[in-house]
């Protein structure tokens, strides 16, 4: 396909040069996004090499990684709440500006079919990236918050009614629950939530128990942001299914970290943001099955979402330009596609695998930290746990020790309730730190964020 | 403020004809101060291997001559140049120190009512004016950077006049933020002096013989007549307007129910309407305070 082999020629020149004083080669080959194999190594013919990981090679790509504060280098580990950013999607967006920005869909001249070309390329790239059945299936909007808040208004207000129940887990971001709550407000619906189980996963037992004719809709999150677990979707989808529910998936934690296929998932619903998957912040998607987009009200009125505007009444145009109400972020949207072709190319299964030794790592380094407390299943209790750990420290403030990492050792961390109250709550606690990796992240990294925790809780802890 | 005692107190006050019987209810903020929090640990002496120990934190309550050293811009003005006069590294262990020395609050005080709101950690402050006219400030954080930077500004602002608090400008505590360049500490600084400053003046609105709230927070009168503030924002606003519920309260029985609502409303959104004979037209719930 052209885009394939187009996206090969921009292969990141980095992964092609040789590291200074590596006498044997070290070259890696990285997978062809259609072959999807894993690397592999050319194997050293003299010396054994360490062999580079996937975050040697890649965070070279990263400029904002290579920093210094007071002497310390920058540990990012706050991927969580936002990536970074690869050379070449800057490189994009900083081209589309200074060279064929314009406004997309109805301009006559060429930049703006220029601008028109990539907008709506970046739209199929999304398309593909999750494996949608159709490009049309794919909204986009200003970030997975505000995909969220369309659902509740455009399908919620007007399917909802009093008596119908909403299922939510505890463990959801406020970005899945707050809108929920306006339409609980509105129609009368309600919201039931499932808890945890001892293990500190979602308990789909008590899911499945939650569900019944009453049941409507049924918003989860594919990963959780605090707890690393991931939920079985598709199960998830099959049951709610029987019941004659829909399926909302808030999959801002998994897009970036693993292959999802929407196909396969079978939710009605999926979003995610562009800014936690190596793309800008500024644009973010809604996938939804083309027959549910089609019946669904208009949310956000204006230009381009409608066919005919008179005095009195308009009529709306077909998804998504429905629900892309006005100028959309349109450089944005083309960096996005630029960052999906780098993920692509590097492949999201060999991402995936990378972050999977990553977590691994990061919790048994972390969990070796006397009086650690880790938030979540261990990674030898579930198939899946997230490269990040939510985590306190007996007797010391998860703020003071995210401030004394910063201040001293150049380690971002993220503390407070990352946005799930409802969570903290529920495990008893006020806030935790947490701290979220990402395929640049190295196992050295690990090392040294392990050496500055116990440095920082020494430091809180010395005047006992 | 004994709100049992208050309670107790009220029914008398109103007569049965308004179904307004208020109870002021105040739960107890879910976020109550446990897990993952500090153990309290007393007052410590600062008595740390360093051979640097920082000098206590001088207050100006401590001071016997009211002369310029109890003005609280110049106490952080001095404040921060002993912070600049240490390296970098040694100023989170100096806050530390200070956290160390500054007392807690009991857990009377630990309440949603206290909240500073804004801060990452939980921040308590009680602030009251004392019988010579000064302000006299306590605080507690579960979080021991944030005790530090209480102590720092309850040293410059404790015993200071209400004026004198207010005088105070936050650009004045950017010196002794602890790193370079806005963090989201620095806003609790900024929160903890606003709260200082939102407590002065209070204190001077009585004096003058003003309401001492500016408006209520939300608040929602139930048709059971209790009192709640809605959010824990306005959980954290509403200790000033006790004193002026009471207030208000206390001459419904000279003035009549509808003054009563009138009072309230003034420092409210307007209410919704006016029967003909001029009494308001308003569901208890519907007040919007």
């Amino acid at each position: 396909m052209a885009t394939a082999a187009a996206s090969l020629r921009y292969f990141p020149s980095s992964l092609r040069k040789r590291s200074p004083g590596d006498a044997s080669g070290g070259l890696v080959k990285l997978s062809h996004r259609r072959a999807l194999s894993a690397a592999r190594v050319a194997a050293p013919s003299r010396e054994a090499e360490p062999v580079a990981s996937l975050g040697d090679l890649t965070r070279v790509e990263f400029p904002i990684l290579h920093q210094e504060f007071d002497g310390a280098k920058l540990v990012y580990f706050d991927n969580g709440a936002t990536s970074q950013k690869p050379n070449i999607v800057m490189k994009t967006l900083d081209e589309y500006y200074r060279s064929y920005n314009s406004n997309v869909h109805r301009g006559i001249h060429v930049l703006s079919a220029k601008a028109t070309e990539a907008y709506e390329g970046a739209r199929t790239k999304v398309a593909n990236f999750v494996n949608a059945a159709d490009s049309r299936e794919i909204v986009f909007t200003r970030n997975a918050t505000e995909a969220i808040n369309l659902v509740a208004y455009s399908w919620g207000l007007s399917n909802l009614k009093q008596g119908d129940e909403i299922v939510l887990t505890v463990a959801e971001h406020h970005s899945a629950i707050v809108p929920w709550q306006f339409v609980s407000q509105k129609t009368g619906a309600t919201l039931k939530y499932v808890g945890l189980t001892k293990e500190e996963v979602p308990d789909i037992e008590q899911f499945k128990g939650l569900l019944s004719n009453k049941t409507k809709i049924v918003v989860v999150h594919h990963v959780s942001n605090v707890l690393g677990s991931m939920l079985p979707i598709e199960d998830i989808v099959t049951w709610s299914n029987r019941v004659g529910a829909k399926v909302l998936v808030d999959a801002c934690q998994s897009v970036p970290h693993m292959p999802v296929d929407v196909q396969k998932l079978g939710a009605d619903f999926l979003v995610a943001s562009s800014h936690k998957m190596c793309g800008p912040t500024g644009v973010g998607f809604l996938h939804g099955k083309l027959d549910i987009l089609s019946s669904m009200e208009p949310f956000l009125g204006g230009g381009e979402m409608i066919a005919d505007v008179f005095q009195d009444k308009s009529t709306y145009a077909e998804p998504p330009s429905r629900f892309e109400a006005g100028t959309p972020a349109i450089g944005e949207a083309i960096g996005l596609g630029a960052a999906i072709d780098y993920l692509s190319q590097i492949g999201m299964q060999k991402i995936h695998e990378y972050e999977k030794e990553l977590a691994t790592y990061l919790y048994e380094s972390l969990i070796s930290v006397p009086n650690v407390r880790i938030y979540g299943p261990a990674p030898c209790k579930t198939d899946h746990r997230a490269p990040l750990c939510s985590f306190n420290v007996e007797n010391v403030h998860p703020t003071d020790i995210a401030e004394i990492l910063d201040l001293q050792h150049g380690v971002a961390i993220r503390s407070g309730h990352h946005c799930a109250q409802i969570l903290h709550r529920t495990l008893g606690i006020n806030a935790s730190a947490r701290a979220s990796l990402h395929f640049y992240n190295t196992k050295e990294e690990v090392d040294v964020f392990v050496h500055a925790l116990k440095s920082s809780i020494d430091f809180l802890t010395s005047e006992l | 403020m004994d709100v049992s005692s208050l309670a107790a107190a009220l029914p008398s006050l109103v007569a049965p004809t308004m179904n307004l019987k208020p109870r002021l209810a105040f739960p107890l903020h879910p976020f109550s101060a446990r897990g993952g929090g500090a153990h309290p640990r007393g007052s410590v002496a600062v008595g740390c291997a360093h051979s640097n120990v920082p000098p206590p934190l001088r207050r100006a309550a401590d001071e016997e001559d009211q002369g310029e050293d109890a003005d609280p811009r110049l106490r952080l003005h001095r404040l921060a140049e002993e912070f600049r006069a240490v390296p970098e590294a040694g100023r989170a262990r100096r806050l530390l120190a200070y956290a160390a020395a500054l007392p807690r609050l009991g857990d009377a005080d630990r309440v949603a009512a206290n909240r500073v709101m804004g801060c990452v950690a939980q921040v308590w402050l009680v602030g009251r004016c004392d019988g010579a006219g000064r302000m006299r400030f306590a605080a507690d954080s579960d979080s021991e950077l944030s005790r530090g930077y209480c102590a720092c500004l309850i040293s410059a602002l404790d015993g200071a006049h209400p004026d004198e608090v207010l005088d105070v400008d936050p650009a004045d505590l950017a010196p002794l933020g602890v790193a370079a360049g806005t963090r989201s500490r620095a806003s609790t600084w900024h929160n903890v002096l606003v709260g200082m400053q939102k407590r002065a003046r209070a204190a001077i609105a009585v004096r003058e013989g003003r309401s001492p709230a500016g408006s209520f927070p939300s608040l929602v009168i139930g048709r059971d007549g209790t009192v709640r503030a809605q959010g824990s924002y306005a959980e954290a606003q509403i200790h000033p307007c006790i004193a002026m519920m009471q207030a208000i309260l206390y001459k419904r029985s000279y003035y009549g129910p509808t003054f009563v609502v009138r009072e309230i409303c003034k420092y409210s959104t307007p209410f919704r309407g006016l029967r003909k004979n001029g009494t308001p037209t308003l569901a208890i719930a519907d007040i919007a305070l």
